[in-house]
């Protein structure tokens, strides 16, 4: 009977939507910059941003996360372990959306940019005045995928102490004995935030799809 | 971690002298591989379908050193292993026919009641709670919760020092929600591994790992002059040998098996192979509970 | 020849590869202010290349090209500058898709030469009434005809009040109903006074608008004359072997 622990998950489910929200900020953030560094005419930049996400793409999460929450640590800079698993998220993440907007980007015409520099738009504004406000509208569905695929990614938070909905659900299991049980309700709380972003996604796509 | 190279070569190294002595003679021998007797038991009866079958699953730790312990060979060793060496033996079964596979806290009870494994011995404590969904053999070693905090912190002496300071277990572990009534005022941090929390210590995220002693002993080991074990043990853990529930003939059989290897000194060689190497004085088997 | 204008565009030896291949060999070019300049050749002769290096949306792998005195900087802050004075007609229009018609002129004025949204607008209104398309200025760019399409571009580059203005192939994309509406408009603008590079295949235009036709072949200029001697067959060989064949039908 998974509902009746939809209760106790409660404080975990807000845990979990906020660490959605801010690392999906973060990685949205990251991502937009990595794409302007991917696609920029400095070579330099170019070559960083695509170190950054070879790398970073290429690491499993739960490694990244441990490696920022136990790692990072021992050289230094001290955060609370939601803090780690936010900045592990939005910098793993990143890499995901700074993807899904370069392909957007490679689906602009070269003829827009061109157009954005003949008029005398610097690069920065030629990304952010014409390039990006198209890409944005083509990477709708492949970024809300990368959303969704965040909010799930967030339970890698419970390995690193983050009393979120699976480390909830985790401490239920063991006082419930139902193991079962609590993992459909935390089942159930992931789709209460999934769900409706698929949704908002799908209406958001119908909204801006640009006419051509 | 500074521990784990040096405690596994020591064991990769006791791997070698019991499997030497194992082919050698039979007197003294290791604890290891008690032969295989030929008995024949009910027809009906778990122990008859896992001799008919020819081999026993066995869901033990991969993680916990001196009880179930993965090591780079891929063999898993410690006293948990042990006993289920001595329980397959008494069921006419070679090593061989042995197939350890990992459990996790969180999957004991799923597999058992599913059937994935016959029996789970994973520093499985008995408890009210689980025997309402498994029944336990034994138990076959008793430990008690205890502290590891950093070699050189002496503001902690005992359960009692935790006000304001960050204690950190296993996530879905016994000791975790016991250490939370225990010392109300300390705040509770959780990983899925001890590995973990004790690199927390290191790195002053955490001040303490609690869990059962004889795994604190475990991360000890290797490691004395980063960590040391303080305090008074403050619960009794009861390792138990987990079945399926409502099993009976199996449960007697294994009660019985564990009682034999306390008189045949099977259990005793098990122990000392095992807990021996970080303990001196190790316990007498405590008596099985059947309840 | 008209060397008495002041020198606007000034290309010395410029030289452009692909790779291997050399596409400009030697390219000398003045563009004196107010003239028009029709750029002829083959397809692949280099003409696009040729024009799009004025502006820098084409390196150059050696020789220099000077704009209004001042040599080409590198990609900067200098260049956007210089791009700004420099308006760009293409072949495909390229207006921004996710702008109104309006919005695609006013982007410029606002953002690059910061005025007010209010005076970007009114100008622009005047230059749509200009290009005959007061009416569409909500439209988005997907809604209008290429030639209005095109149109629009010219309003948008002219909105930047450029010194001299680039049309590459204007219209070669367009259906041929569509092409006489926009070579009117530029038409209008030669007659203004307007300085303008044309690359094109509208010999009626070169004929009739140009104050210089540059004959480009595999990179190299073989003519640069004005309209009446070029089309009245004192070329060079190859520019009559050119004309031959775009004439014959």
């Amino acid at each position: 009977m998974p509902f009746q622990y939809l209760d106790e998950l409660a404080e975990g489910f807000l845990t979990t939507l906020s660490l959605t929200l801010l690392s999906a900020v973060g990685a949205l953030v990251i991502g937009t910059v990595l794409a302007a560094m991917r696609v920029s005419p400095v070579p330099v930049l170019r070559a960083v941003g695509t170190t950054y996400v070879q790398l970073v793409r290429n690491t499993p999460l739960p490694v990244l996360a441990v490696l920022f929450a136990l790692g990072l640590p021992v050289l230094g800079p001290s955060f609370g372990f939601f803090t780690w698993a936010v900045l592990a998220l939005a910098v793993y993440t990143g890499a995901f959306v700074c993807e899904a907007l370069r392909s957007g980007i490679n689906a602009v015409g070269v003829g827009q940019g061109e157009a954005a520099r003949a008029i005398g738009l610097g690069f920065g504004q030629t990304m952010r005045l014409v390039v990006l406000p198209q890409a944005f509208r083509t990477v709708v569905p492949p970024l809300g995928n990368v959303l969704i695929a965040l909010t799930k990614n967030t339970a890698v938070a419970a390995t690193i102490s983050v009393a979120d909905i699976t480390l909830r659900s985790n401490a239920l299991i063991t006082s419930s004995a139902d193991p079962l049980g609590v993992i459909g309700a935390s089942a159930l709380a992931y789709l209460v935030i999934t769900l409706p972003l698929g949704l908002a996604v799908d209406r958001l796509e119908g909204r801006v799809a640009v006419v051509r | 971690m500074r521990r784990t190279r040096t405690a596994r070569l020591a064991l990769l190294g006791l791997t070698t002298a019991l499997a030497l002595s194992a082919c050698g003679s039979d007197d003294e021998g290791g604890s290891a591989a008690p032969a295989p007797e030929q008995t024949t038991f009910e027809a009906g009866t778990t122990m008859a379908a896992i001799q008919e079958r020819g081999t026993i699953r066995i869901g033990v730790k991969y993680d916990q050193p001196l009880f179930g312990e993965r090591q780079l060979s891929g063999d898993v060793e410690g006293l948990d292993v042990e006993m289920g060496k001595i329980i397959a033996a008494k069921l006419g079964l070679a090593e061989d026919d042995i197939e350890f596979v990992e459990a996790v806290s969180r999957n004991r009870e799923p597999f058992l009641q599913q059937g994935q494994v016959d029996l789970v011995i994973a520093t499985y404590t008995i408890n009210d709670t689980r025997k309402e969904v498994v029944d336990f053999a034994g138990p076959y070693y008793i430990t008690g919760q205890s502290l590891l905090v950093a070699a050189d912190d002496d503001s902690i002496g005992g359960k009692e020092d935790l006000a304001g300071k960050t204690v950190c277990s296993v996530t879905g572990s016994t000791p975790l929600e016991r250490i939370k009534t225990e010392a109300p005022q300390a705040t509770v941090i959780e990983f899925d591994t001890y590995g973990r929390c004790a690199q927390a210590v290191l790195n002053d995220q955490a001040d303490a790992v609690t869990t059962d002693e004889a795994i604190l002993l475990g991360l000890l080991l290797g490691a004395e002059e980063d960590f040391k074990v303080v305090g008074e043990q403050f619960s009794e853990e009861p390792y138990g040998i987990g079945l399926k529930k409502g099993d009976q003939a199996f449960r007697d059989f294994l009660n019985d098996t564990i009682e034999a290897s306390y008189e045949d000194g099977s259990y005793q060689e098990a122990l000392e192979a095992t807990v021996g190497q970080v303990q001196d004085e190790l316990p007498e088997g405590p008596p099985v509970d059947r309840y | 020849m008209t060397q008495t204008r002041a020198p606007l565009v000034v290309l010395e030896g410029v030289v452009k590869r692909f790779g291997s291949h050399q596409v400009l060999t030697d390219v000398d070019l003045v563009v004196g202010a107010g003239e028009v300049v029709v750029v002829l050749g083959p397809s692949g002769s280099g003409k696009s290349t040729l024009i799009r290096t004025i502006n820098r949306l084409e390196t150059i792998d050696g020789g220099r090209i000077v704009v209004d005195g001042q040599p080409l900087p590198d990609e900067g802050r200098e260049l956007a500058r210089l791009r700004a004075d420099i308006g760009m007609v293409f072949q495909s229009f390229n207006l921004f898709a996710h702008k109104s018609v309006l919005d695609n002129i006013t982007l410029g004025p606002v953002k690059v030469r910061g005025a007010s949204k209010a005076e970007a607008r009114d100008r622009a209104m005047a230059l749509l009434e200009r290009v005959g398309l007061a009416d569409k200025a909500g439209a988005s760019p997907a809604q209008l005809s290429g030639g209005q399409q095109q149109r629009v571009a010219i309003a948008r580059a002219l909105a930047m009040q450029p010194k001299v203005m680039l049309f590459d192939e204007p219209t070669s994309a367009l259906d041929p109903e569509f092409i006489s509406e926009v070579l009117e408009v530029m038409k209008g603008l030669a007659d203004d006074g307007m300085t303008m590079v044309v690359v094109t295949h509208e010999m009626g235009f070169a004929r009739s608008a140009a104050d210089r036709i540059v004959f480009l072949d595999q990179g190299r200029v073989l003519d640069d004359t004005v309209p009446g001697p070029f089309f009245d067959g004192t070329s060079s060989p190859r520019a009559r072997e050119f004309l031959s064949k775009i004439l014959a039908h």
